[in-house]
C-alpha cells in the first residue's frame, strides 16, 4: 500500500494537507518529509485531513508528535480533521488527543 | 560420466560432443560446468571467452561474422559478471550483518530477561516474540519480600534494532530506581523524564505498569498510553476493558500519570497485551478487540502459561507464521 | 616505449573515443580479449563520471613496466566538486542501486591497482592500472 500526499496553500502561510492510503513504517518517511518543511515555516497553519487514510501505525504518530514539536518552535498551529475511526482510537489510546488538536466533528472514512 | 574439469579443454570437448550428438547428458554437463564456475566464482564473459576458444579450435575456417558476433556477445555480459561479483560481495556483507544481530539479540536476550515469579495464589503465564531478530516489546516481573508483585509491559514504537536499544535503556532505568518509587503512577513518571530526555522526537515507548498487593489482592496501576487490556470479573462473569489514560512515555517532559485499582477476588484475571496482538492482520482486515477477546475465552480455562502460548499460536497460525509487530502477552489467573 | 596519450571529456560523445583509444593500447600491449572488454568497460566508467558529475576532464593513458610485467595505466583527472564521502562511493551497492552501472567499485574489480584521490572544491584523480597476464 501506499500514501499520496497532496499540499494546498489556502492562503499564506495557511496549508491544508490531504492523505490517502496507509501510514505504516514504509511511507512514514515521506510523510515527514512533505510535513517538516511547513511546520518549520513560522506562524504556519497546518491542517491534515486523514480522511482518506485507512491504516496508521504507531511511526505515523511518531511522525505527528516530531511535526507537533515543530510547529510549538516555530508558534506554527498543527490541526488534524477527519479521522476514521481506527485512527482516532490510535490517538486516544496514547494520550496524543490531549496533546496534538484533533477536530472530530466531521467522522472520516465516508 | 566423467567427473568434470574447469577448463577450455573440458568445455571443448562438451562442446564437441553435444554439437554431434544434441543429446540432453551434455547439457546436464553443460549445467554441472555452471554450476561449478559460479562456485569458482568465474564471470559470463570468461565463459563466453572459453566458448570463443573452443569454436575457434574446432572450427578454425569460423566465418569472420561470427567471430566478431561473439567478441560483440562478450562485450554485452561484461556489466553482468560486475553485477554478480558484487552481488557476491553483497551476500558476504549480509551473512556478517545477520551474525552481529544474532550476537546482539542474544545479549539483548540475557540483558532483558526477567524471571516469571512463583507467587501463592496467582498463576502467571507470559509470552514475548519478536517480529524480527530483536524485541521492541518488553514484560518484567519485580518479586519483592514485602509481599509485592511488580508487573511491566511496554512496548517502543517500531521494532527492530532501534526498539531493542530504547527498551534497554528503559529496563536499566527501572532498576535504578528505589524500591520506595514502586508506586505505578511514580514509576510512570520518572519513566518518563528519562525517555524524553534521551530519545529522538519522533520515538516513544507506551508503558503499563501495575503493582499487585499479595496482602490485600489490590491491583494498583497506571498506563502510559499502552494498549488496555483485559480484566476478567469472575463473580459477574464478564469481561471489561482496562482503560487508564495518560500519554505516552518520551513526548512530554512533565507529563503526569493517573493511578487506577482493581480489587482482585478468586477466579479473577488481568490480561496484559501490546499492540502486535491488536494489530494482527489477516490479509487487508484487522483482528477487532472482539475478536481477540473471542480467542482469549477459548484457551483461557488453561493453566496460565499454557493459555498465553495457545493465544500466541493461533494467532501465528492466522497471519501465516509471519508476525507484522512484536508480539506479547500476560495472563494473571487469581486462583485462590 | 612509454608514450602518453589520452582524450578529453567533454560530451558524451568522447567517452566511445576514450575507450576506442584505451583498447588500441590494450591491444598493442597483448591483452585478450576478456581484458580488453574489461578496461573499455572501466574506461566507460571513469569517463561517463567525469561527464555527469565533473562536466569535463580527461582520461589518459600510459604504458607502465615493473620488474617483469607490462601494464596499462589509466588516469581519470577533473576539475569538479570532488567526492564528499570517498568510502561510501566505494562501497558496493552504492551507486548501483540506482542502476546507473558497476561505479567505482566496478572499476576496482575489472582492473589491478586502483587508487582515487579528491579533494572537494577542486576535483578528482583516478589512477588505476591493469597487468598483462
Amino acid at each position: 500500500m501506499n500514501l499520496d500526499i497532496k499540499i494546498e496553500e489556502e492562503k499564506d502561510l495557511t496549508y491544508e494537507v490531504f492523505l490517502a492510503g496507509e501510514i505504516d513504517a514504509y511511507t512514514a518517511p515521506k510523510l515527514k518529509d512533505a510535513l517538516m518543511p511547513l511546520a518549520e515555516k513560522d506562524n504556519a497553519s497546518i491542517t491534515v485531513d486523514l480522511n482518506r487514510v485507512n491504516y496508521m501505525d504507531s511511526t505515523g504518530l511518531g511522525v505527528f508528535i516530531s511535526i507537533l514539536k515543530a510547529t510549538k518552535e516555530h508558534n506554527s498551529d498543527l490541526k488534524l480533521v477527519s479521522l476514521q475511526d481506527r485512527v482516532k482510537r490510535l490517538f486516544e489510546i496514547t494520550g496524543l488527543d490531549s496533546i496534538i488538536l484533533i477536530d472530530s466533528t466531521v467522522q472520516g472514512g465516508n | 560420466m566423467k567427473p568434470l574439469k574447469l577448463d577450455v579443454k573440458s568445455y571443448q570437448e562438451l562442446l564437441k560432443q553435444y554439437i554431434v550428438s544434441e543429446d540432453e547428458t551434455s547439457l546436464y554437463q553443460a549445467e554441472q560446468f555452471s554450476k561449478m564456475s559460479m562456485q569458482q566464482k568465474i564471470s559470463p564473459e570468461e565463459i563466453i571467452d572459453v566458448h570463443i576458444q573452443a569454436l575457434k579450435e574446432l572450427y578454425p575456417d569460423l566465418p569472420a561474422e561470427i567471430d566478431a558476433s561473439l567478441d560483440f556477445l562478450m562485450e554485452t555480459m561484461i556489466s553482468y559478471g560486475l553485477a554478480y561479483q558484487e552481488f557476491q560481495s553483497l551476500r558476504e556483507k549480509q551473512v556478517e550483518l545477520q551474525s552481529e544481530i544474532s550476537v546482539a539479540a542474544s545479549m539483548q536476550q540475557s540483558l532483558l530477561s526477567t524471571t516469571k515469579p512463583n507467587v501463592k495464589g496467582i498463576d502467571i503465564g507470559a509470552i514475548s516474540v519478536p517480529a524480527n531478530q530483536m524485541n521492541g516489546d518488553y514484560y518484567h516481573f519485580v518479586n519483592d519480600d514485602a509481599g509485592y508483585l511488580g508487573i511491566a509491559i511496554a512496548d517502543v514504537i517500531g521494532k527492530g534494532i532501534p526498539a531493542a536499544l530504547a527498551m534497554s535503556m528503559i529496563k536499566y532505568s527501572m532498576d535504578s530506581f528505589r524500591e520506595t518509587q514502586r508506586n505505578p503512577k511514580t514509576v510512570l513518571e520518572n519513566l518518563n523524564r528519562v525517555v524524553e530526555r534521551n530519545v529522538d522526537s519522533s520515538m516513544f515507548i507506551t508503558m503499563y505498569y501495575g503493582l499487585f498487593n499479595l496482602n490485600t489482592n489490590l491491583l494498583q496501576f497506571s498506563s502510559a498510553g499502552h494498549e488496555p487490556g483485559f480484566y476478567y470479573n469472575a463473580s459477574k462473569d464478564e469481561f471489561f476493558d482496562i482503560e487508564g489514560n495518560g500519554l505516552v512515555l518520551g513526548v512530554m517532559n512533565n507529563a503526569s500519570y493517573e493511578q487506577y485499582e482493581i480489587q482482585m477476588e478468586k477466579d479473577d484475571i488481568v490480561i496484559l497485551l501490546t499492540d502486535g496482538v491488536t494489530e494482527c492482520r489477516i490479509g487487508d482486515r484487522f483482528i477487532e478487540r472482539e475478536e481477540i477477546l473471542e480467542v482469549i475465552k477459548e484457551y483461557i480455562h488453561l493453566p496460565a502459561q499454557e493459555a498465553v502460548e495457545s493465544v500466541y499460536k493461533y494467532f501465528e497460525k492466522l497471519q501465516d507464521f509471519h508476525l507484522r509487530d512484536d508480539f506479547t502477552l500476560i495472563f494473571l489467573k487469581k486462583n485462590v | 616505449m612509454n608514450f602518453q596519450s589520452g582524450v578529453h571529456i567533454k560530451k558524451e560523445w568522447d567517452i566511445v573515443g576514450a575507450r576506442q583509444l584505451g583498447r588500441n593500447r590494450a591491444k598493442e600491449l597483448g591483452f585478450g580479449t576478456v581484458d580488453q572488454a574489461r578496461i573499455a568497460t572501466a574506461i566507460s566508467e571513469l569517463a561517463r563520471n567525469i561527464y555527469l558529475y565533473a562536466g569535463t576532464g580527461r582520461v589518459s593513458f600510459e604504458i607502465v613496466e615493473d620488474i617483469n610485467k607490462k601494464g596499462l595505466k589509466i588516469v581519470a583527472a577533473d576539475e569538479g566538486p570532488g567526492i564528499l564521502d570517498i568510502s561510501q562511493v566505494m562501497e558496493d551497492g552504492f551507486s548501483t542501486s540506482g542502476g546507473l552501472g558497476a561505479g567505482l567499485p566496478g572499476v576496482k574489480r575489472l582492473m589491478d591497482d586502483f587508487d582515487i584521490d579528491s579533494v572537494q572544491g577542486e576535483g578528482t584523480v583516478i589512477t588505476t592500472i591493469k597487468w598483462v597476464r
